[in-house]
């Protein structure tokens, strides 16, 4: 884990007056933890991007940037599979989009980000509470953690073995074994991720939520497709 | 929590002279119950009653002022008014109490934080533990100190209990009678200002008499402390908490998913499972499970094997094993061929072993000790149906005959007969063998053997 990294992105949020992380900053906390991410690079200069010079690999996912817009997909911030043939007209497109919906929307430009392939979604997450200081989470996405709350905690820090435990905790384990037609999981590197997260989170004692949803469980590896990480005071 | 005051503690639950700082004549004020407990259950050290209205209470002198009593005093316990407390602790503080305990009320609980604030200041200063306020007091069976309001000591026994509620205390006093529930001490914490669990439960680490720690608790004063403390005193004994409040806390404003998952009862089961605490559903598995993890080794295996000697209730233990996460296994074909060589034809050498209605003592100790010597066995819960030929004191006898010879091997009993085999129980529960009327409570205390067993194997070593 890079903390001199993370250290330096955290200072840089706190001196801008925010919380909230851009979606490309947690991102690329995840990074320095050792956390995959798609590939992707955060444009504030739309008018310069020289899409030819653009070493990420089609189809493309686009999300704005803004301080205000949490919930991007609510607002039309987010546009999936898009060619690099069409990328500056779809990135002009939702900013204009975006700009009708939310005039007073601050935007600090966009996201654009390999798309990556489908897998079994799950979510890894930290909350520190005020009783019990930094705990992790994990869970499968969609209707597991939504409707049926499926999910398991720990107190972090935490090693291999609780982080795999509290995988097989859960109701919907049987589907990251494989379940018709679904191959399994890379079950090592979601307990990877999980004692990762637990031991920023303890490590960091600033941070009050991070949420990793989904992250992308292939039959190799996994890939987080969205991070948001949330400071206290 | 500084060592000064942590080693003062044993004063609190052994003191050798205690003074009860606004003790009456009045039998109907607290005052005089704690005196007159202290006199009535056996208490062997020094007491002394303060109050300046009074020369003698229960025929024992009476010193107006804590400052009066000629010897030392190791605890001062205050049972005066609220606004009268900061002067006689300060008087007690002077007199060099080690210890202090307040059962009187009226202080956070009620919104008066200012006043219990101040108490801690002084107590702290002076490197004083305090128990309370707003407590019933302090029992302890190991020397017939009954420090408190509450009617008669507890069963003795090897338990702590450590109970947030004054009341539950006092109410479950009779049920540890009843069950033979052994208690070592009955600590009742009341609003924490400066003792909690936390604190407790670090010193009872190396508390001698203590085998087993119970918790009744609402919530704790510092989550991740609890956590870090009980997860080091768990290598040593068993903790099991009972953890009341389980309804959810309303919607917490969370940004995140995490955040909003993240409920009190989750975080307390989150806390239980690091720290190896033993979680119980209610009073009545928390004594059931405080009772198993007091009296009998942790089980070091998955291999359980139930005796029984009627069908039903083997069915029955066989569901709950699967509920309680131990589910029964086939048990290997030397160890039945050894059994059915003992058991009638018409029973069952296969686990559950049905010894049938016939079985009579000698019946139960042949199979029991077969299964109790075999290496693959790692643990035995054994049902005892009352049958109309069979005397369940005899039954009960020998399996605690045979279980004598394999004491690294828990096993917990179930009689079932209501009144029928009130005698045989009491007789295992002092011959050390924890018994329950039902297939379920005795599986569930197996379970809690188990899980305690699982984070000894895991973190046991450790540091």
């Amino acid at each position: 884990m890079d903390e001199r990294g993370i250290r330096e992105i955290l200072d840089r949020v706190y001196k801008e007056g925010r919380k909230i992380l851009y979606e490309y900053e947690a991102k690329e906390i995840a990074r320095l933890i050792g956390i995959p991410t798609p590939k992707n690079y955060f444009i504030e200069d739309i008018d310069s991007l020289n899409i030819d010079n653009l070493d990420l690999k089609e189809p493309y996912v686009i999300k704005i940037v803004s301080p205000q817009i949490i919930h991007k997909s609510d607002v039309g911030g987010v546009v999936l599979n898009v060619s690099r043939e069409n990328l500056k007209r779809e990135i002009l497109n939702m900013i204009e989009n975006i700009k009708s919906k939310m005039p007073d929307a601050e935007i600090k430009g966009v996201l654009v980000e390999e798309m990556a392939e489908k897998g079994v979604e799950t979510i890894v997450g930290l909350v520190k509470d005020p009783q019990f200081g930094p705990v992790v989470m994990f869970g499968l996405g969609g209707i597991f953690v939504e409707v049926y709350r499926d999910v398991s905690f720990r107190l972090a820090p935490l090693d291999i073995d609780e982080a795999l435990s509290m995988i097989k905790e859960v109701k919907a384990y049987k589907i990251l074994k494989g379940y018709r037609g679904i191959p399994p999981s890379d079950i090592e590197a979601i307990a990877d991720v999980i004692v990762k997260v637990g031991e920023f989170g303890y490590k960091f004692q600033e941070v009050n939520e991070l949420d990793i949803n989904p992250l992308m469980a292939y039959p190799n590896g996994v890939n987080a497709l969205d991070v948001r990480i949330i400071l206290g005071d | 929590m500084e060592r000064e005051i942590k080693e003062k503690i044993k004063y609190l639950l052994y003191p050798e002279s205690v003074a009860v700082i606004g003790a009456s004549r009045n039998p109907k004020k607290i005052g005089f119950q704690v005196v007159y407990n202290l006199i009535k259950d056996g208490y062997k050290g020094r007491i002394y009653p303060i109050n300046p209205n009074a020369d003698e209470i229960l025929g024992l002198k009476c010193y107006p002022n804590i400052l009066d009593v000629p010897g030392e005093v190791d605890l001062a316990m205050i049972v005066v008014p609220a606004s009268k407390v900061l002067d006689v602790l300060r008087d007690s503080i002077e007199k060099g109490v080690k210890a202090v305990a307040i059962i009187t009320s009226g202080f956070s609980e009620i919104g008066n934080k200012e006043l219990e604030d101040a108490i801690v200041d002084m107590c702290r200063k002076n490197k004083i533990p305090l128990l309370g306020p707003n407590i019933v007091g302090v029992l302890n069976t190991d020397h017939n100190m009954n420090l408190s309001f509450c009617p008669n000591l507890p069963f003795k026994g090897r338990i702590t209990f450590i109970t947030q509620s004054g009341a539950l205390a006092i109410g479950l006093i009779g049920w540890t009678w009843a069950s033979r529930i052994g208690i070592s001490k009955l600590v009742s914490i009341g609003n924490m200002a400066m003792l909690g669990f936390e604190e407790l439960i670090e010193y009872l680490e190396e508390d001698m008499d203590t085998d087993a720690i119970l918790l009744y608790m609402e919530g704790v004063k510092n989550g991740r402390l609890f956590a870090e403390v009980s997860r080091n005193v768990s290598r040593k004994k068993p903790i099991i908490a009972i953890k009341a409040g389980k309804s959810e806390r309303g919607a917490k404003a969370a940004a995140s998913h995490t955040g909003s998952l993240a409920g009190n009862v989750m975080l307390y089961e989150t806390a239980f499972k690091y720290a190896g605490v033993v979680s119980a559903d209610g009073l009545e598995d928390g004594f059931d499970k405080a009772l198993a993890l007091s009296l009998q080794p942790p089980l070091k295996g998955d291999n359980i094997v139930v005796v029984t000697n009627g069908g039903g209730a083997g069915v029955l233990s066989s569901d709950y094993a699967e509920t309680f996460g131990i589910p029964l296994r086939d048990i290997p074909v030397d160890l039945m061929d050894t059994v059915k060589n003992l058991i009638p034809p018409f029973g069952s050498p296969k686990n559950p072993i049905d010894l049938t209605g016939n079985a009579y003592r000698d019946d139960y100790i042949r199979v029991l000790d077969a299964v109790l010597r075999h290496p693959w066995v790692d643990g035995v819960v054994s049902i005892y149906v009352h049958a109309a030929i069979t005397d369940p004191v005899e039954i009960a006898d020998g399996i605690a005959y045979v279980w004598k010879n394999y004491r690294e091997k828990p096993i917990t009993v179930c009689m079932i007969g209501g009144r029928e085999v009130l005698v045989a129980n009491t007789w295992l529960r002092d011959n050390g063998i924890p018994v329950y009327p039902t297939p379920k409570r005795a599986m569930a205390a197996m379970a809690a053997l188990r899980e305690y067993g699982r984070f000894l194997e895991r973190y046991g070593n450790e540091g």
